[in-house]
């Protein structure tokens, strides 16, 4: 089969020409930028996924969210449950960039990390 | 600390082509870099852009902003920049004296070189002469990503987007993902304006309508937004008859384009290229006024962070070496912009090392090619599979094809 894919992991957002099939996979990708298309490409056929990026309030710090996101992109269609399991966590200050935040976010294995660092006031 | 300082490099503005251009202007080796931000933190947008996706060409990885940006504070803080937060500056004289405004007072800096990196803000609601009340609830997508991403703050429950900007279709989905409904997104023009990723992953992704060559009409509601009357446009923009319909709403976010803060480059004299409405520059960043220096947003409007970090690098390094040498080779070929495309840049080229021009198409199409010519001649051609003007087209004239540049002049066109 061909498919043109959008890939989507920066803003290039490269058109790729994708040849696949259910049994052997992934054939071929042309119109590509970088290296970066492969997996998504092979995801985004068998195994949808996506980062979710996100806040969650702080208490004590220089700021009073602290940006997160999954460590390893999530199932697609688990995003608006994630968001639920987020929801009422709070963080505590200080905050390093990369500080688990919740491990193993509804057990897909991605852990939610802090993408800032927060320092307490 | 006195009124009145000395610097190599002043840079205004500490986003991230800011950041870029300090920390290699330091590293080039000024001595003294003065970075100048109004803001009460440097990172400029990035802090805001909690989403990922940054970072892919100069670190190979998408990052998100914050991660981003914390990169590139902690290189300026390694070098010993210095850092004036909270700090205005509200005029700049051709000879690179700078005023500021903080709580500290007003003061003047002696600058041997300065670069204008003060990025964008956004087109609102008076921009675009939006017929209805006045009600709350009308906010500019940027504005919203600040409330929900910084402050915690949420902005309304139902929300119409007008403009397919990128900064509106990351906010659908921010939107959705913290549980408000959003209508559906308005584009007045035929085809989507941002890039075509954000597509896919904010609206596709969330089952978010995009009604294109539509736009919003009229506002209603008296304190707060009750709903914007929808129409479609013709081929002219104009209204087609009949098309009105009402949606109910409490929110409308505006996502119609960028406003590069050129006001400081304007007072300076510098010429500006109308097209981009920035700086016209060499291929060392230098602007019409010697010492002068300009990149990042300011310049041109990116689509990609990485580019206007390399691209501020590269102003960072050069105005290091004029302010401690006072010499940069002459740029003396003329670049110029040929069919099909809106402008290229930079306007000339000294000849001496490798150059990445970044350009922008006047439409959407599919297997063509970017061609360099010199003198009737072929310079260098790129396959285009697709373009269009949302994406910024970035290419790179080696140094060895130099040599095939006659009578000083270069023309980069889209041809077949």
């Amino acid at each position: 089969m061909n498919t043109t894919l959008i890939c989507i992991v920066c803003p290039v957002s490269c058109p790729c020409d994708v040849e696949w099939t259910q049994e052997d996979g992934v054939i071929k990708v042309e119109n590509n930028q970088c290296k970066l298309a492969f997996e998504y490409v092979e995801g985004e056929l068998f195994d949808p996924r996506r980062m979710l990026t996100t806040s969650v309030p702080v208490d004590g710090g220089n700021w009073p969210l602290v940006s997160v996101k999954t460590h390893v992109p999530i199932p697609k269609d688990q995003m608006l449950e994630a968001m639920k399991a987020i929801e009422g966590i709070r963080a505590e200050a200080p905050i390093k960039v990369g500080d688990v935040i919740v491990p193993d976010l509804l057990g897909t294995g991605s852990d939610l990390v802090a993408t800032r660092n927060v320092t307490t006031v | 600390m006195s009124a009145h300082e000395v610097a190599d490099v002043a840079v205004i503005g500490g986003g991230p082509a800011g950041l870029a251009a300090a920390a290699e202007a330091k590293a080039a080796g000024a001595s003294r870099v003065l970075l100048l931000e109004r803001d009460d933190r440097v990172g400029g947008i990035l802090n805001q852009q909690v989403h990922d996706g940054f970072g892919t060409k100069v670190f190979g990885e998408a990052l998100t902003g914050p991660e981003y940006a914390a990169i590139y504070e902690d290189r300026v803080n390694d070098r010993d920049v210095e850092t004036w937060l909270k700090t205005h500056v509200i005029d700049v004289t051709k000879d690179r004296l700078i005023t500021v405004h903080s709580d500290k007072g007003l003061r003047t800096i002696e600058a041997g070189s300065v670069v204008l990196s003060m990025g964008c803000r956004e087109r609102t609601r008076g921009a675009i002469g939006t017929a209805g009340t006045r009600p709350s609830g009308v906010f500019t997508a940027g504005a919203v990503q600040n409330y929900m991403n910084v402050r915690n703050l949420a902005v309304g429950r139902k929300v119409v987007i007008l403009g397919s900007g990128d900064i509106g279709l990351i906010m659908a989905r921010r939107l959705k993902l913290e549980g408000a409904e959003v209508v559906c997104v308005a584009e007045i023009l035929p085809q989507p304006s941002g890039i075509a990723g954000n597509m896919v992953r904010c609206l596709e992704d969330f089952d978010i309508p995009l009604f294109l060559s539509t736009t919003v009409v009229e506002i209603h509601g008296k304190s707060r937004v009750t709903g914007v009357t929808l129409a479609e446009v013709g081929p002219k923009m104009g209204e087609k008859k009949g098309t009105r319909r009402f949606v109910e709403c409490d929110t409308l976010l505006l996502s119609v384009g960028l406003i590069p803060e050129n006001e400081l480059t304007n007072k300076i004299g510098i010429i500006t290229n109308p097209l981009t409405t920035g700086a016209i520059v060499d291929d060392s960043f230098r602007t019409s006024v010697p010492g002068i220096f300009s990149c990042g947003n300011v310049l041109q409007v990116h689509d990609v962070v990485d580019y206007a970090t390399l691209e501020s690098e590269k102003a960072g390094i050069a105005a290091a070496i004029w302010a401690t040498t006072g010499k940069l080779p002459d740029a003396d070929i003329k670049v110029t912009a040929g069919e099909g495309l809106r402008y290229v840049l930079p306007a000339t080229i000294s000849g001496t090392d490798s150059v990445d021009f970044t350009m922008r198409s006047w439409k959407e199409d599919h297997n063509r090619a970017i061609i360099f010519k010199s003198g009737g001649e072929e310079v260098r051609r790129l396959r285009m599979p697709h373009m269009e003007p949302a994406g910024m087209i970035r290419v790179r004239l080696g140094k060895g094809r130099f040599r095939r540049i006659v009578n000083n002049e270069l023309t980069v066109e889209v041809g077949d």
